[in-house]
């Protein structure tokens, strides 16, 4: 028998005290993969804009993912190394030089490392393929969501496959670095006890954590005020306190743990104290698989909340169709509306249509130099859509009263973060197409729900309308209807009729509602290019159903059996990407404290066979497993979901400093998510103690 | 064969250093058995770790045969310990995976010298020591008396000049201790084998030509075994309840 042959049969057994080991790198990589793909699929990248909230949430928690891949591939390997030390310590032992023992380690690790990521790399496309498909089988399935896979998605996978291999390396190297070959065998048993800093750091730690958090998230914000400039990146670094104190609430509760009520000294002492004396790696596991769990619900809680507010948006509106338009444009009328319905056996009520003015409105205007942004004063600052009362009054049935020379911004009923997006400081209208002003001020806001929102409507007083509306062309008027269906609505008749009005716009039209063409104007007079000339992506009349289209389009009609209807088709990248998302971090997350457990098993085998020679019953030995995986498993589902749920609550009340009624409703759902979260993982807990029980061979 | 010769060593925390070893010296002749006892604490297993090259001293010198183990790299010591030195441990240090066969093997296949004499060879130490039946079983397989007779028979495989047992029969029954100590017997007897072992056993101490007792790293007594090994051992159980005495009254002191 050779060196190599010795090897070679080692390495059968090896394989077995690998499975962990392998199945941590399959799963770290087959996760980074699918995400990579999904991430930089065509589709997803079109449908969440660079730069957009979305996009960036996108990439966070796709960091969260890898970091807790990253930390896990760094657990799978370390114990590994662990069961695998006693091996190469008997070899030193009897002998064997690192010269010999280098190459059989380092070529058995790279094998194991370079198999197990390359199947979790080739795993990651069927299974995005998978959910992506599964996605739009069961749940919704649209024309744009189509996967493309572009192959350089495989960079950071491999990255990470590259990260795996020299971990492993640098691992191995260390082992073999050893001096002390005692050390080496007795490895497994070693204990890893963290430093403790006394009873105050959970209470301590809940403060600076939920400090942290309220400072980071106003942070930016305060800092734009005071300085008139973005903060950058940096500013994040103001998380850092939320991950000390997250870390601190971890330590304590690994250490310590929490007792409310007076402690019974010896309940918990065995698990206590094996958790205790693996304490460094555990309180990290803790803390990454918080991490991974908060981004999950993160993540999912997205659905909810954006399902919600849509469903109330709809249900609330007083008119079943709405739409506007530009005056040159040649839409259908009454007439041939009411011929298209009928032909799906619809009959219209309640029909009104009412003409607007678009008006140049000055106001200090927003600009950026470089990093810092001021405000400037100009006469054409932004668009308004202006109603006159008379008109106001025919379209809502609202009775109001414009004294002259004073304009009304038209809001809604609760969300009042619309209030914000108008133009209350405005003193100077101009008619952009005779260039004549009227010289107004703001009176106050008026509701109205289904005009709220969108590009901004206001009402001027009818003596005023009429005197600046003088000479104005229809391409800078309009007409806003409204009506509702007699009886029955039909899905179909909506969708012909939105598809009939989109082909019904010229190409000046296919804009999205936030291009302003008051502040194109002045730009180009000022010889500047106008920002939404630079970046106009998304929105194309040959892609009506996309759901760029539909949620940017300047004329988007509302028409609300087809909202209700299109929803899901509409918002399915978004829903899907956020799902996936949720998908991958709560894999993560438990696969993280999966091996977490066993790791503390492995490591506490000896303390279960003492237990057992002591006399311990299999119930009780059950029972200690059951406190080690509850702990891992339960700590950091509490704190993750509680950060979640308390960081969306913050941000539905910061939005208008109040929780909605559309808020209250996410919040129930994201209640019955969270449930379903608790579900999975008592599941995953279940399998876990089920899979230990038999690891240290405890019976009952 | 083993000179050792005024050893010290010393074990540091971060703020105590605790000397273990302070001046030991003795010699081990060629085919002697020789057994090293001593309270828990005394210094013997450090000791035995010193002399198999496992953990560096700090003063001092140890001759195994000409060679001075104390100049030696890393590569020079591995190479004594594969080819100069056995060893036989507590907890036997078989590998799972390998047949015993196998594994009284390893020392050859490190030295890449695992032929067919050597696995006649193992066959014999096999036949002598009584585990010839289970030569193709794994560990997990047989009891752990023949786990450690396998032990003792990969210690012999590359015929050293000195094996080292670190307490052998510590985690054995009465019945397969004394089948271990008979094997070290036997290689004394068949092969002119020199062993030195540690042990708490006062039993397995008695079959030794020699004990050498430690308390508090100096040697407290070495005795030689005068008539049969039940006198030796009721000479050696008076010398250490002496010991135990003498170490409590300084204590109380």
């Amino acid at each position: 028998m050779t060196m190599k042959e010795l090897e070679k049969k080692l390495r059968r057994q090896d394989y077995h005290q690998a499975k962990l080991y392998l199945f941590c790198n399959f799963i770290s990589l087959m996760l980074i993969t699918a995400y990579s793909i999904m991430m930089m699929a065509p589709t997803v990248l079109e449908v969440l804009p660079e730069g957009g909230d979305s996009r960036k949430q996108m990439v966070a928690i796709f960091v969260l993912a890898a970091v807790g891949c990253v930390a896990f591939t760094v657990y799978a390997t370390a114990l590994f190394f662990r069961k695998k030390s006693r091996q190469v310590g008997i070899l030193m032992a009897l002998g064997a030089s690192k010269r010999q023992l280098a190459p059989m380690l380092y070529r058995e690790v790279l094998v194991l490392g370079f198999a197990s990521s390359v199947c979790g790399m080739a795993a990651g496309f069927p299974f995005v393929v998978l959910i992506w498909n599964g996605f739009r089988l069961l749940i919704v399935d649209s024309k744009e969501m189509v996967l493309n896979i572009r192959m350089e998605c495989l960079g950071i996978p491999f990255v990470f496959l590259v990260l795996v291999m020299v971990l492993a390396c640098v691992t191995a190297k260390r082992y073999l670095k050893r001096t002390d070959i005692l050390d080496t065998i007795q490895e497994e048993h070693k204990n890893e006890p963290i430093k403790e800093l006394g009873k105050w750091c959970g209470p301590a730690g809940i403060v600076i954590l939920l400090a942290g958090a309220v400072i980071a998230y106003y942070a930016p914000e305060v800092y734009m005020k005071l300085t008139y400039s973005y903060g950058g990146a940096w500013l994040n670094l103001l998380y850092i306190p939320v991950f000390i104190g997250l870390y601190m609430m971890l330590l304590h509760t690994v250490v310590y743990g929490w007792h409310f009520k007076k402690r019974v000294s010896y309940k918990n002492l065995v698990s206590r104290s094996m958790m205790k004396f693996q304490g460094k790696q555990t309180v990290n596991n803790l803390l990454v698989s918080t991490v991974l769990l908060a981004g999950a619900c993160f993540a999912v809680f997205y659905v909810p909340s954006m399902a919600s507010g849509n469903f109330l948006n709809v249900r609330n509106r007083t008119y079943d169709y709405l739409y506007d338009y530009r005056a040159d444009q040649k839409v259908p009328g009454r007439e041939e509306t009411e011929n298209l319905a009928a032909e799906y056996g619809v009959s219209l009520k309640d029909w009104h249509e009412v003409p607007y003015i678009s008006l140049g409105m000055d106001g200090m205007a927003y600009k950026e130099d470089g990093n810092k942004f001021y405000y400037e004063y100009e006469e054409l600052e932004t668009e308004g859509n202006f109603f006159s009362e008379e008109d106001f009054r025919e379209l809502t049935g609202l009775s109001v009263t414009v004294e002259p020379g004073t304009y009304l911004a038209v809001s809604d009923n609760g969300d009042s973060i619309y209030s914000r997006q108008l133009t209350t400081d405005s003193t100077l209208f101009t008619n952009m197409v005779t260039e004549k002003t009227l010289e107004v001020r703001f009176a106050d806001y008026v509701c109205c729900d289904f005009l709220a929102g969108g590009t901004g409507y206001y009402i001027l007083n009818d003596a005023d309308y009429k005197k600046i509306a003088e000479g104005i062309t229809g391409e800078w008027s309009g007409r806003m209807t409204i009506f509702n269906a007699d009886g029955k609505d039909d899905y179909r008749f909506a969708e012909r009729l939105f598809h009939t009005l989109v082909s019904s716009f010229d190409k000046s039209c296919e804009i999205p509602y936030y291009y302003d063409r008051v502040q194109k104007i002045s730009d180009n007079k000022k010889g500047d290019t106008y920002w939404g000339d630079m970046d106009m992506a998304g929105v194309n009349f040959e892609e009506p159903d996309s759901s760029a289209f539909r949620t940017l389009w300047r004329y988007m009609p509302k028409f609300r059996i087809m909202d209700k209807n299109d929803f899901i088709c509409t918002y399915g990248v978004f829903l899907m990407v956020f799902i996936f998302i949720f998908l991958i971090c709560i894999t993560a997350a438990c696969v993280i404290c999966y091996t977490r457990c066993q790791t503390i098993a492995v490591n506490n085998r000896y303390v279960f066979d003492d237990l057992k020679k002591l006399g311990a019953p299999p119930a009780f030995l059950k029972q200690e497993i059951k406190r080690q995986c509850c702990t891992v498993i339960r700590t950091p589902a509490i704190i993750g979901i509680l950060m979640m749920t308390l960081l969306y609550m913050m941000i539905m009340y910061g939005n208008d400093g109040k929780i909605t009624v559309s808020e209250i409703l996410a919040l129930g759902i994201c209640g019955v998510v969270i449930l379903l979260i608790i579900l999975l993982l008592y599941a995953v807990y279940c399998l876990t103690v089920k899979a230990l029980a038999k690891e240290l061979e405890i019976e009952g | 064969m083993l000179q050792v010769k005024n050893l010290y060593k010393s074990y540091e925390t971060t703020k105590t250093r605790y000397p273990v070893l302070k001046g030991i010296s003795f010699q081990v002749e060629p085919g002697e058995f020789v057994a090293v006892m001593g309270s828990s604490g005394s210094g013997k297993s450090t000791l035995l770790n010193c002399i198999s090259c496992y953990i560096p001293y700090e003063k001092g010198n140890i001759l195994l045969g000409e060679q001075d183990l104390g100049v030696l790299d890393k590569e020079g010591l591995a190479k004594v310990r594969n080819e100069k030195l056995g060893f036989v441990f507590q907890d036997f240090m078989l590998l799972d995976g390998l047949s015993v066969k196998e594994n009284i093997l390893i020392p050859r296949i490190i030295r890449e010298s695992a032929d067919q004499q050597a696995q006649d060879y193992a066959d014999h130490l096999m036949e002598l020591f009584g585990i010839i039946h289970v030569r193709d079983k794994y560990p997990a397989e047989i009891s752990g008396g023949e786990r450690q007779r396998t032990a003792v028979a990969r210690s012999l495989i590359n015929d050293p000049l000195l094996i080292l047992a670190d307490e052998p029969t510590g985690n054995l029954d009465s019945k397969s201790s004394r089948a271990v100590i008979e094997a070290f017997e036997k290689a004394k007897a068949e092969m002119n084998s020199t062993i030195l072992m540690v042990t708490h056993d006062s039993f397995s101490a008695s079959f030794c030509d020699r004990v050498i007792l430690l308390r508090d790293g100096v040697i407290y007594k070495q005795l030689d075994r005068i008539g049969s090994q039940s006198s030796f051992q009721g000479y050696l159980l008076d010398t250490i309840k002496e010991m135990s005495e003498a170490e409590s009254e300084r204590d109380i002191r």
